[in-house]
């Protein structure tokens, strides 16, 4: 029983780093820019949020800066694909590799790696805190709770503000949207921007809030996860949400199975995220589950005057 | 009618990747009048309106609107200056509902900045002014609707009203009755008309005479990237406007009456779903005899293309039998098996099919027998050989601009890609020719030669099936004619079939939704 | 009629004619698509872009610490110049090799092959497995390796193209997952019943002296004729044999390769599987010939690198011969660093990743040209 609540109370721990990137994931897909620099961008959140800790001692300034800085790396990523239209696959594994390169050496030189900080009280939901079984739940550090208000707000902006509409349409079928006088390369670098900062966070809250110290390539492949997220999520906030719980789920499961002294295969517990991962994607390719919703022109470069 | 220009643009040039586009084109249209931009495929008229919409920027040259000298940076500052355009390919959100994709193109202002207001509240009061706008123009359209489940024919009403609802005074329509029924045409043609009449000024870009003739107030001929002429179409004839379009008088190819073997190829029935849901394919059924070569006339978007990849082996699910006389179900055949069975497919989109473009022409003419051996073993290609074959067949075909053969076949201008297609597709004596909309994009020598091999594929014996929207074309090359409509055959015509009939067969679909398919006398079973 | 619109117009059209907007730079320079550029400015543009990459990664390295003077000593001549870097620079360039031309062979058939190092932990685990249970006589056990390091690599590659072709399954994910996976198994092995009984580290035991890759001549590796042997095979199965036009044609454009009759997908399955054995022989390369056992971390590293000499070399086995010696000569330089400055290993990863990035730019002024047009005069 305690185990149970055990894991579910740590769930959304793991669960939010996944929601976060995949949120992020979605609002730069949306715009039609295929992203796949998750994984490194999420590394230079981690390891700029750690930074900023050890210098500053301040969790918002940290987790702000964690932002800024996956937002400032994914100019690089921006310019790549939007001026200099490279192929938006090459230029997001550039991306991922330029970044662990960064991060590693950055945390090596600057001397950050293995440095213990100092995690965010966790915050009580009172009366809900109570409640037997899920109480643990509603006992979470800040950005938890934040998380599904974050969610909201990318889903209302998406589905109902004009700006929203036009950066779907960006993303649909950029030719239209560029005949209504829509600029496309800038709702594409605000997307990119932005998702970036969503992502960094999200990095940001594995290193500061989860683990609360840097090590190189600390991020294990969850932004790839997170991309595999996106996928099956159709591109959906809220499905991506659930996506994020289940993967929180079985994350969250792996230390509770050791403490409770179940004796598994270190490794092949470890395995599980990617193993899942692999399941669900060949589970929704097979089935003729929700398929489409696939934003139209997503990894295609615009061009106005392209002829061919 | 007043004399005061509305747009006029001078000594406009444009080139794309040092082809030219248009040259020292020069153009103007008036307030009031319907003016008609003439030429063929190719002559520059969308380069020239693109221009105009603010969608390319032009090399030199100057645009006028109102006679004040102005710079467009792009579609926005075009529809600034109430300049609007429906475009050939319609500039459509998909996924999106009518009303949200003409909010998309509304300019800011009061009632629809992106801060003012719910999202919700101006969509609504958007959906209301747009059911207004359609009735005035005798338009029926659900502004709810998603966009993706209308016809091409209320697609193309979305634009306007998207144009219209944006402010748009001078309105250029690309090509706007190609899509369309004759009945819809006219209709269409009778609504902007009247619309110009009410002080607009709109520009019709086309390449058909009829339309120029019946609606038009006056009419700029384009040819090669240049404007020739601007006449009044009521006072010049149509083989004189032909002549100034084409340049040279068509040549019309001798038609010989066609000597038809046994049955070739029998369809069965064939059915698939469309991307919208409701049929693309109705069970199409037709016999296609050796050496006759039958055409599939039809308004586009009645199940041509699905057709036609069924015929060719793309990819298209689809339910139903294609009997091929000594072999069987050409359906289980894989690419390699028709090409030993000596059957040459000719699909419409050059190089989405056909050709790529990023290989040589060498490649793109050796590939398709590189499978039979002919150029060696798996173990080692006989490029020599294989150049030196296609050398021969880049000259016996006539394919020109041709400086290497290790030239990008993308390089190639589209007749001579489609010569290209063709030297390959018959380079082993086909039995069975598959043809879909073999002259679009080609200039007139170019269709002719194209047309004439054809022909001599069918007096070698070959059976011909030609899909072609150009009803002009069938009519010339056609022996036999099936009417396409609603995904199905609906009527046969022996050559000389009556024009008028063709046409309304065409049309008949929509009346009688439940006529029988097709009880022809060709059925051999 | 007329005498109502013409008002309305002209106020409207003087309004926007005086706004102070200037016209957007895209204004003033088109951009538009260049067919084809002559080969030698091709050279040229990339031999620019490449030195760029050079600078900013010396001026990195200058910045992390490394005097200014010493970098063409630590990577020209240190490296090239001296016999015994030369041999370590060769060794180094076997196993570079053959991750380049399984990253060629994988992108020929437009299959983002990210899991090189998943392959190459398979090969290096099936090459081990023959030896730990020492399958056949000694003077066929080298062989019996490298066969199980081909079938082991190859395996390893087979689900992701499968699933790629029949459910569409995005192979950048799955093959990236698959390392994960291998490399916990690899984990588990080492850490479990694989690990050498005489040493508290975590790997195997140290193969025999008949399992391991020998010395030539010069105390040159055999390693390095076999990584040429393979290069001159893919040669040969991408330049002579049919196989290449095919797969030109699944590149250029897979529709049409079906429409005329390009065997699809029996290509892609097997180029792909090559793809994947040729990693597994790296891996098997790495095992008998560097180490002498199967290690932890052996495989860190070539993934990338495979993908980036891979695009470097433009898919072209020579070329990718040439670039795998110049990551070798990165690879050795930057252990080197590591010794005397300190400079950690990511270094030469965030100088791979920097190559990259300008070379890929560098494709953008082949493929385009900017053209200044009439919008931008005054």
């Amino acid at each position: 029983m305690d185990m149970i609540a055990n894991w579910l109370g740590n769930t959304p721990d793991f669960a939010v780093p996944f929601a976060l990137a995949a949120l992020g994931l979605i609002l730069t897909e949306r715009a039609g820019v295929l992203a796949l620099g998750a994984e490194g961008l999420m590394l230079v959140g981690a390891l700029a949020a750690i930074g900023a800790q050890l210098a500053y001692g301040s969790h918002g300034v940290s987790l702000l800066l964690a932002m800024g800085a996956a937002a400032v790396v994914s100019l690089l990523f921006a310019l790549m694909v939007l001026v200099l239209r490279i192929n938006q696959v090459i230029a997001g594994l550039a991306l991922v590799f330029f970044c662990q390169g960064l991060t590693g050496l950055l945390g090596t030189l600057l001397e950050w790696t293995n440095k213990p900080v100092k995690g965010l009280a966790a915050v009580e939901l009172w009366p809900l805190s109570e409640l037997p079984l899920l109480g643990k739940l509603f006992v979470q550090n800040p950005l938890v709770f934040m998380t599904p208000l974050i969610v909201l707000a990318v889903v209302w902006f998406l589905t109902r503000t004009t700006t929203g509409l036009r950066l779907r349409a960006v993303g649909e079928n950029p030719q239209a949207a560029d005949a209504a006088g829509i600029s496309v390369l800038g709702y594409r670098l605000a997307a990119i921007l932005v998702g970036a900062a969503l992502i960094g966070l999200a990095g940001g809250y594995i290193s500061l809030l989860s683990t609360k110290l840097w090590i190189a390539d600390m991020t294990g492949g969850r932004g790839w996860i997170a991309v595999a997220l996106v996928i099956f999520a159709r591109w959906s906030p809220w499905k991506a949400l659930a996506g994020a719980l289940l993967f929180g789920c079985i994350e969250a499961l792996i230390p509770q199975l050791a403490a409770a002294g179940v004796r598994l295969p270190q490794y092949f517990v470890l395995m599980t995220p990617y193993a899942v991962t692999l399941a669900v994607m060949i589970w929704v390719a097979s089935g003729r589950h929700a398929t489409g919703n696939q934003p139209g022109a997503l990894g295609i470069p615009f061009i106005r005057e392209e002829r061919r | 009618m007043s004399n005061l220009n509305a747009i006029q643009l001078s000594g406009v040039s444009k080139s794309f990747d040092g082809f030219m586009a248009l040259s020292q084109a020069d153009f103007t249209a008036r307030w009031g009048e319907v003016h008609a931009l003439l030429g063929e495929n190719g002559a520059g008229k969308s380069s020239l309106m693109n221009i105009a919409a603010g969608l390319y920027a032009p090399e030199s040259g100057s645009l006028l609107i109102n006679d004040n000298a102005v710079r467009l940076s792009g579609p926005r500052d075009a529809s600034r200056y109430h300049i609007g355009m429906v475009h050939q390919h319609f500039k459509l959100v998909k996924p999106f509902t009518v009303a949200e994709n003409i909010q998309l193109a509304l300019p800011e202002g009061p009632g629809n900045h992106a801060f003012s207001g719910s999202h919700r509240q101006r969509l609504a009061a958007l959906e209301q002014r747009i059911s207004d706008k359609a009735a005035e123009l005798g338009f029926s359209i659900d502004p709810r609707k998603i966009t993706e489940s209308l016809s091409v024919a209320e697609q193309q009403r979305v634009e306007i009203l998207k144009v219209l609802l944006a402010g748009a005074r001078i309105l250029i329509l690309d090509e706007p009755t190609a899509v369309l029924t004759d009945g819809e045409a006219e209709r269409l043609l009778e609504t902007v008309r009247a619309f110009a009449r009410q002080g607009a000024a709109v520009i019709l870009v086309t390449h058909k005479m009829s339309d120029v003739k019946r609606f038009a107030d006056r009419v700029t001929v384009m040819r090669g990237g240049r404007t020739i002429q601007t006449l009044d179409p009521q006072t010049v004839s149509v083989p004189e406007l032909v002549r100034l379009t084409v340049g040279e008088s068509a040549p019309a190819s001798e038609y010989q009456p066609a000597i038809p073997g046994e049955v070739r190829l029998q369809v069965r029935n064939l059915r698939s779903k469309g991307a919208s849901g409701h049929g693309a394919l109705n069970g199409v059924t037709l016999n296609l005899r050796a050496g006759e070569i039958y055409g599939i006339a039809g308004v586009g978007g009645n199940g041509q293309s699905e057709l036609a990849n069924v015929l060719m082996g793309l990819p298209e699910p689809c339910d139903g039998t294609l009997e091929l006389t000594g072999f069987g179900d050409l359906r289980r055949a894989s690419a390699e098996q028709r090409r030993e069975l000596r059957i040459a497919a000719i699909p419409a989109d050059r190089y989405g099919a056909a050709l790529a473009g990023e290989l040589s022409v060498a490649e793109n003419f050796g590939v398709g027998q590189v499978h039979s051996g002919r150029y060696g073993s798996f173990f080692r290609l006989r490029r020599k050989r294989l150049e030196a074959e296609a050398a021969e067949a880049v000259a016996g075909f006539d394919v020109q601009g041709v400086r290497s053969l290790k030239q990008k076949a993308a390089l190639l201008s589209g007749g001579n890609a489609q010569k290209l297609v063709i030297a390959r597709e018959f380079s082993r004596d086909p039995q069975l020719v598959l043809v879909h909309s073999p002259s679009r994009g080609l200039d007139v020598r170019a269709t002719a030669a194209v047309h004439a091999r054809l022909y001599a594929a069918r007096e070698a014996g070959a059976a011909v099936l030609v899909i072609s929207e150009d009803l002009d074309e069938v009519l010339a090359l056609a022996d036999r004619i099936g009417v396409m409509s609603g995904g199905r055959i609906v009527a046969e015509f022996d050559r000389p079939a009556d024009r008028q009939a063709i046409g309304s067969a065409m049309v008949s679909h929509d009346e009688q939704d439940h006529a029988e398919p097709v009880a022809e006398g060709a059925s051999h079973e | 009629m007329n005498e109502q619109v013409r008002p309305v117009m002209l106020e409207q059209a003087a309004q926007a004619a005086k706004r102070p907007k200037q016209p957007l730079l895209s204004r003033c320079y088109a951009l538009e698509i260049r067919q084809q550029l002559a080969w030698h400015w091709q050279a040229v543009i990339i031999g620019l872009a490449l030195l760029l990459g050079l600078g900013v990664s010396a001026a990195i390295l200058v910045a992390a610490g490394v005097p200014a003077g010493e970098l063409l000593n630590e990577f020209v001549i240190l490296t090239v110049f001296d016999a015994q870097s030369l041999k370590a620079v060769l060794f180094q360039a076997s196993p570079m090799i053959l991750v380049g031309l399984a990253g060629c062979m994988a992108f020929r058939a437009k299959f983002w092959n990210l899991g090189l190092e998943g392959q190459m932990i398979w090969g290096a685990i099936g090459a081990t497995a023959i030896s730990l249970f020492e399958v056949g006589p000694p003077a066929l056990r080298l062989p019996l390796m490298l066969a199980a390091a081909i079938f082991c690599g190859l395996l390893w590659a087979l689900a992701p193209v499968v699933l790629k072709l029949r459910l569409k399954v995005n192979e950048i994910i799955s093959t990236l997952m698959l390392n994960y996976l291998a490399i916990n198994f690899l984990l588990h092995l080492l850490y479990g019943s694989w690990k050498d009984p005489k040493s508290s580290f975590p790997y195997s035991p140290q193969f025999q002296t008949f399992e391991r890759l020998p010395e030539l001549f010069d105390g040159i590796s055999a390693a390095v004729p076999l990584a040429v042997v393979v290069a001159l095979l893919a040669l040969w199965f991408l330049g002579i044999s049919r196989a290449g036009l095919y797969l030109r044609f699944v590149d250029a454009n897979p529709r049409v390769a079906g429409a005329v009759g390009v065997p699809v997908q029996k290509m892609i399955i097997g180029t792909v599987l090559i793809s994947g054995a040729m990693a597994g022989i790296a891996g098997f390369l790495v095992t008998a010939g560097q180490e002498g056992r199967l290690t932890q971390s052996f495989y860190q590293g070539y993934g990338f690198s495979g993908i980036l000499i891979a695009f470097l070399a433009r898919n072209n086995p020579v070329a990718a011969l040439v670039v795998a010696l110049l990551m070798a000569m990165l690879f050795v330089a930057g252990r080197s660093l590591q010794v005397f400055y300190q400079i950690p290993f990511s270094m030469v990863q965030l100088i791979q990743a920097i190559l990259v990035i300008c070379v890929a730019s560098s494709d953008f002024f082949i493929r385009h040209r900017i053209r200044r047009v009439q919008g931008g005069e005054s």
